[in-house]
């Protein structure tokens, strides 16, 4: 009865810890099949969790937080695919001026409205909405089926933006676009237009991340609180190989193997509990190396185009 | 400045040939007309109103369409989803890939143009990917065609095939414009004739009204010498290289050669026939998977893609060249090479090569095709190699173009210490003006060709029917 309940409090958190990652995943996957690659996505989380925060406590409403963290992971975003896209600078490094950009200028934001010594904030908070039927089911109902909404988000988003990706002209034009903006060009397709507008989709869904950090897991704000999470959710794309379904299944593994420590600890393993912190990122590693091996990235992912500027 | 004062007239069913040298200002041209480079001066008329191709897309909706020089294909993709790529006939949601099919398949079979949807386009031959290329481009029904260079890839028989082609196309009421480098295909397809030179327009005719010659003239401003074929005494030399049973995949099988040094072996066959694997087992760039190979350590290679393998596009002509010679002490005082001295030397290789460029500083990618070729010959002939691997060393080049590379083999192995070269080429006229023994590959075989059997018509039979002479 004790490993039952165990066992659900896993799954449960497998899929709370998973959710965020999976969200940011997503909307980065389509992003580098259109041929860009957001480093930049840690800035969006951490602004989409600071936009949540804000969004929540000045309405009362934790829905408005995830629409507000939504805007402000897209405005960061924005900033990034103006200056990738647009300008052609290198997406390695905007990214990563993004990202640094984001966590200076929530921690200011946040630090001159609460101050900062302030006690911790509490916010209105996601509640778990369970859905009829399903939430019934036995074993994995209440861990899969009994999550704050946001979660069905990203069920929702996956075989959604599969279907996008693979089955619509879109689809077709954003991966053109990430194998070969030469050739998509010549065809006709706007590759420049799409790329800004997958980028400002994964701002989004990564700002949804950030306000799902922020109002489903904690009720709080914290300066730093995506923690990584953004450049996870990056390894997560590989992981899932950028099909949308593989890489909800890997945020959700992902999710599981930090579930884990937890786990263990109330099984009573009495290890050093940094070594459970690692043991996500072992896993990945090995993940990496053996499953991803064969997968191949956009051709196109992380080049400037045009090539000779213009 | 590729282009100054260029004028170019297209009429509805006419097919209309643009001639010139390479780095004339074709492809900046007709580019122009796919709205992939813009003038800074200048109109297009289309039925008399003008308009502004700013994008490939307006050019497309002004019913103008491209067939690529250096194919516009996704190489990740299969055929079918590079045929529907950027249409939207789905408003941008549905992708009918079966009535994609059926269409493409109809169109196909009506003007004679197979290739196989389902395959991914990487896994394709040249000649197949070209026809890719035109299917995609008439699925638009473009009312203006424009083909640069198509005849490029392909074999004789491949050739004619499109030759036709182009001629059905024109008489269904298109403007076809077409770049081509050889003149006797121009003059057999062609109802009016375009020739630039140095980016201006210097004659403009009817086909009845020009000739041979008056083309040429036009082209380069003399007529270029005809190539003497060599004759071709049996080499008593030692071999330079020797296969002995060379296995590659599927794509080459069972392979024995052996070249001497002072002949040219001339290898013909279609496109995709395991000249790709041979070439590169030859140069030493691949080891085979069974069979052995003894050849010189450092043999040159002019590979059929410059762009690819030949050159570091973003690398300027003098680094592009340095790569051959960072080896050599001549170029080295201690760990730094002297670049002076290299871009000296650079200038002096534009000279003799006839590389036009605007200096050895240069990018690679600023050339036009047949300057890159020169320089891909350069780079590889420098330093005497004892064996020469050329794999279509003149696709894409004009008359003059490529009249200099087959001088540049010739001299080669002529004189006291001669090398060896092996010249694989689907340009059936080339292998037999130029090789002293040819055979062709079939389906990854070699099949020496008896000499009494060394004809256009002759070899041209073995190539398509599988080497039936052979051993």
């Amino acid at each position: 009865m004790a490993d039952a309940a165990v066992l659900t409090a896993f799954l449960e958190a497998s899929v709370r810890l998973g959710v965020p990652l999976a969200l940011a995943a997503l909307g980065e996957t389509l992003s580098e099949r259109s041929g860009v690659i957001n480093i930049g996505l840690e800035g969006s989380i951490i602004a989409g969790a600071l936009g949540g925060a804000l969004g929540a406590l000045a309405t009362g409403s934790a829905g408005v937080g995830v629409v507000a963290g939504a805007a402000a992971g897209l405005a960061v975003a924005l900033v990034f695919a103006l200056f990738v896209v647009l300008l052609n600078t290198d997406q390695i490094i905007t990214g990563t001026a993004v990202t640094l950009a984001g966590l200076g200028f929530t921690a200011v934001v946040y630090q001159s409205r609460f101050g900062t010594t302030g006690t911790a904030l509490t916010l209105p908070t996601l509640d778990p909405w369970p859905v009829p039927l399903l939430a019934d089911l036995p074993g994995v109902g209440t861990a899969l089926f009994a999550q704050a909404p946001t979660t069905y988000l990203a069920y929702l988003l996956a075989p959604l933006l599969w279907w996008l990706l693979f089955r619509t002209e879109w689809g077709l034009e954003i991966r053109a676009a990430g194998e070969d903006p030469d050739a998509a060009a010549a065809a006709g397709v706007r590759v420049r237009t799409l790329r800004v507008v997958t980028c400002l989709a994964a701002g989004a869904l990564a700002g949804v991340a950030g306000a799902h950090l922020a109002l489903a897991h904690t009720g709080t704000f914290s300066e730093g609180m995506s923690a990584g999470k953004g450049f996870i959710a990056i390894a997560v794309v590989v992981l899932g190989r950028w099909n949308p379904l593989l890489v909800l299944m890997a945020a959700l593994f992902f999710g599981a193997a930090s579930a884990l420590q937890f786990a263990l600890q109330t099984l009573g393993f009495d290890v050093g509990y940094q070594l459970f912190l690692a043991f996500p990122y072992v896993l990945t590693l090995l993940a990496l190396a053996g499953w991803v091996g064969r997968a191949r990235a956009p051709a196109a992912l992380a080049l400037p185009w045009p090539r000779d500027g213009a | 400045m590729a282009l100054d004062d260029a004028r170019l007239d297209a009429w509805a069913g006419e097919v209309h040939a643009v001639l010139g040298e390479n780095g004339a200002g074709k492809t900046t041209l007709l580019s122009a007309l796919a709205g992939l480079v813009h003038p800074d001066q200048g109109t297009l008329r289309i039925d008399g109103r003008e308009v502004r191709l700013t994008t490939p897309r307006r050019a497309w909706h002004e019913g103008i369409g491209m067939v690529h020089q250096h194919f516009a294909l996704v190489d990740a993709m299969t055929v079918l989803d590079n045929l529907a790529l950027g249409r939207r006939r789905g408003g941008g949601f549905r992708l009918d890939r079966p009535g994609l099919a059926r269409e493409a398949r109809e169109l196909g079979l009506r003007v004679g143009l197979d290739v196989p949807l389902d395959a991914p386009v990487g896994s394709l031959g040249v000649g197949e990917r070209q026809r890719v290329e035109i299917l995609k481009v008439l699925l638009r029904d473009p009312s203006v065609l424009v083909l640069d260079e198509p005849t490029a890839v392909l074999a004789p028989a491949e050739v004619d095939g499109l030759l036709e082609l182009i001629r059905r196309l024109a008489l269904e009421g298109r403007a076809v414009l077409l770049v081509a480098h050889k003149l006797d295909e121009v003059l057999a397809v062609a109802h009016r004739v375009t020739v630039l030179r140095r980016g201006r327009t210097v004659l403009e005719a009817p086909r009845e009204e020009v000739d041979e010659g008056i083309l040429a003239r036009a082209m380069v401003g003399a007529e270029p010498e005809p190539l003497a074929r060599r004759p071709g005494p049996p080499s008593d030399r030692p071999p330079v290289v020797r296969l002995r049973g060379v296995r590659v995949g599927q794509r080459l099988r069972g392979v024995d050669l052996e070249v001497r040094a002072g002949e040219i072996v001339g290898i013909a066959g279609v496109e995709g026939n395991g000249q790709r694997e041979l070439a590169r087992v030859l140069a030493g760039r691949r080891d085979p998977h069974e069979g052995s190979v003894h050849g010189p350590d450092d043999p040159a290679f002019i590979p059929q893609d410059r762009r690819r393998e030949g050159l570091v596009e973003g690398f300027s002509l003098t680094e592009n060249l340095a790569l051959g010679l960072h080896d050599d002490p001549t170029w080295r005082r201690g760990p730094w090479l002297r670049w002076s001295a290299l871009r000296a030397r650079t200038a002096d290789v534009m000279d003799t090569f006839g590389i036009r460029a605007q200096g050895p500083r240069a990018r690679a990618s600023s050339l036009s095709g047949g300057n890159q070729q020169r320089l891909v010959v350069a780079r590889e002939l420098q330093g005497r190699p004892r064996l020469i691997v050329a794999e279509n060393p003149t696709r894409g080049l004009d008359v003059a173009g490529a009249a200099f590379v087959h001088r540049t083999l010739l001299d080669r192995v002529a004189g006291d210490d001669p090398a060896a070269v092996v010249l694989l080429s689907t340009d059936l006229d080339e292998v037999l003006a130029l090789a002293d023994r040819v055979l062709v590959v079939v389906r990854g075989r070699l099949h020496p060709v008896p000499p009494e059997r060394q004809t256009r018509e002759g070899v041209g039979a073995l190539m398509l029917s599988g080497g039936g002479v052979g051993p």
